[in-house]
Order: structure tokens, then sequence, then C-alpha cells
């Protein structure tokens, strides 16, 4: 017999809460790297069990023709990261020095500066990004859920993920061309 | 390099404990709990009324050990709790602002009209508890001669509560009994 959907241990969850247990089991450690890759190990433990506590309250919410539930739990936790966006912003400036510190060891030294130059801008980049085009952007090139996962999580329709996220891929474009202009697409 | 492409590079594992598994699980546990529960409560739920219901929760809560059941909480628009369960064991209580419903504490009425007698394991470390968190001993812990061990404590507000523990006894058939 094949394991039942998260859809039917949802639906099943409505009569037995217990049965919830299961989505927790299937999805937590996804769920919890999400969080940590975002705000951080240490609010990541503190947000992955609420989580999944306010997933379990709007089950009743949860729309039984998508068979994943994983979409549906990345747009609570996307919400719920919106109240650490300032732990997430420093976060992302460590990131961009490890990239930096990555990059330079396979580099010559020119490339090296190039590269410590760069990934701090594409944090701050990312960082400056409005809420709703950074998230379809993290949510698509992070946590690399196809189109349609990243309009489930997000609850909009495809076409204005679609749109999102070129207006990220675009403003990202914007906010990265150097004075000089070209430099940066030709590598 | 494609914008997309430059945002994948920062992307970081961040490594967590396993034991955070486990605790994330026992909040989602806990909601779920909570949610069977209310099917279990008992049928009877005595309530007693308090001029000041918060303060009230944090003493049970501190000094007899209760429990109070979040999804009980009845608060205004002010964050005053008007209204809250509490367990133990497999009892329930409520504690309310007196006057809603007629009742009134001890603290305003001048008089307990009833205590509550409360079923513990261990009777020498409850007083202990209730001790430490300025409990006012009505009676110390003592001996009754129906196996009994218990004490009775005052909350902040006058109501009176008595912590017992009946020990087993076999029960003795009456002739038995009368041949002693």
């Amino acid at each position: 017999m094949s394991s039942p959907s998260d859809a039917e241990v949802i639906g099943r969850s409505l009569g037995e809460p217990e049965a919830f247990g299961l989505i927790y089991d299937r999805h937590a450690a996804a769920l919890l790297r999400f969080l940590g890759r975002r705000a951080g190990a240490r609010v990541a433990e503190g947000l992955v069990g609420e989580l999944f506590r306010i997933a379990f309250e709007r089950r009743k919410a949860f729309d039984p023709s998508r068979g994943s539930a994983l979409p549906w739990l990345y747009g609570i936790g996307s919400n719920l990261l919106l109240k650490h966006r300032r732990g997430e912003a420093r976060r992302l400036r460590a990131s961009a020095r490890m990239a930096a510190d990555e990059a330079a060891d396979k580099r010559t030294s020119a490339a090296a500066l190039d590269a410590r130059l760069l990934f701090p801008r594409v944090a701050d980049a990312i960082e400056a990004l409005p809420d709703d085009e950074r998230e379809a952007l993290l949510l698509f090139a992070w946590e690399e859920l196809p189109y349609q996962s990243v309009a489930e999580a997000l609850d909009l329709p495809i076409g204005t993920v679609r749109s999102r996220l070129n207006r990220a891929r675009a403003r990202l474009r914007e906010l990265l061309e150097p004075k000089g202009k070209g430099r940066m697409r030709s590598q | 390099m494609k914008p997309v492409d430059l945002a994948r590079k920062l992307r970081r594992e961040a490594a967590f404990e396993p034991a955070a598994l486990d605790r994330g699980k026992e909040t989602l546990m806990a909601a779920i709990r909570q949610e069977v529960e209310p099917r279990r409560r008992p049928t009877i739920i005595p309530q007693l009324p308090y001029e000041n219901v918060g303060a009230a929760l944090s003493f049970l809560e501190r000094a007899f050990g209760f429990q109070v059941i979040p999804a009980s909480r009845l608060e205004g628009a002010d964050g005053v709790v008007h209204h809250a369960l509490v367990e133990f064991g497999d009892g329930v209580i409520g504690i309310g602002t007196q006057g809603a419903h007629g009742a009134i504490s001890p603290q305003s009425g001048g008089i307990e009209s009833q205590y509550v007698s409360v079923a513990v394991a261990d009777v020498e470390a409850h007083y202990q508890r209730a001790l430490a968190a300025g409990a006012r001993i009505a009676k110390e812990p003592r001996d009754h001669g129906s196996g009994a061990h218990a004490y009775e404590a005052f909350d902040p507000e006058g109501h009176r509560w008595r912590f017992v523990h009946q020990r087993l006894r076999e029960v003795r058939e009456p002739e038995e009994r009368r041949s002693r």
C-alpha cells in the first residue's frame, strides 16, 4: 500500500488531530533548514514548532487539490519570517562575506577583490527588494521551488509570481549595475 | 552572471541540532492535545471568583502547580484576564472575575463559602512548593485517621485549598475488622 498523500493526511487530521504529526515528520527538517538559511539556526529552532502549530490550526483551509503540503508550509514560514526581518538582513550580509571568501579561494586576486565588492552588494540588493519580490525570489532561488509551488506558497496566481520574479530580476540587475556598466554581465 | 545565480551564491545551510526537531514537534503536539482534550472535559467544573484573576492564575501556577489552559483564556481589549480554566491532573476549575455570576471573592466578602480538595501524589513536596511561593498555611501537613495525609493553604484572596494524598489501604472484610 502506498503511503497517503499530505492532502489525505490533513483530511484525516480534521477528525483525528493526532494524524497531523505525520505532516511534521515528513516536512519539519526541510522547513527547519529553510528557516535557518533565512533567519539563522537559533531563530529557526524557535520558529519551526510555531510554524507547524499555525499550520495545524489552519489545516481546514488547506486546499486538498494540492497533493503536497510543502509549498503551503513554506508560505506560513515566509509570513513568520517577516517578523524576523532584522535578523535576516544580518544573516544575508554574513552569507555575502562567506560567499566572497569562497570565491576568493578560487580566483586570482583581482577577481577575489571583485567578489569582495560584489557579494555584499548582492546582499544589499536582495535586502532592498520589496518584501513580496524578495520572498518570491528566495523561494525560487534558494528553495528551488518551481513557479507553481511558489504560487501556492504565496497564495498567488502563477502569472503574478512570474511578474514578481521578473521585477525582482530587473531590480537586482539595476542595483548591481556597477558605475562603469557592463562588467557584471561579461563574467 | 544572472541576478538569480548571484542570489543563489548567497544560499547557506544553517546546521541545526537534531533535538531542535523534537522540540518543534513538542510545540505541535501540545497544540494537538489542546484540541483533543476539550472532549475529555469533566462534567462538573467549579468556578471560583477573584478580584484579580491574572494575579490568581499566576499564584495558582507558581504555588500549587496548576496549569492554565491557554485556549480558555478570556481577555478584555485592555489585556486584563476575565476568566480562564486551570487544570491539575484530570481536574479542571474555572477562575473568573467576581460578580460576573453573582459569586464574590472571600477577600471582598469576608467569608469562605467552600474549599476545594485536590489529590496530589506527594503532599510534603507540594507543601514545600506552596510555602516557597508565599502561600499562607491554614493547616500544617498531618496524617489523618482515615489514611489521608493532607495540608490546607489559602491563596492570596483567601480561598482555601486542601491538598491530600489518600493512602491505599487493604479493604478488610467486616468480620475481620470485628475480630481485631
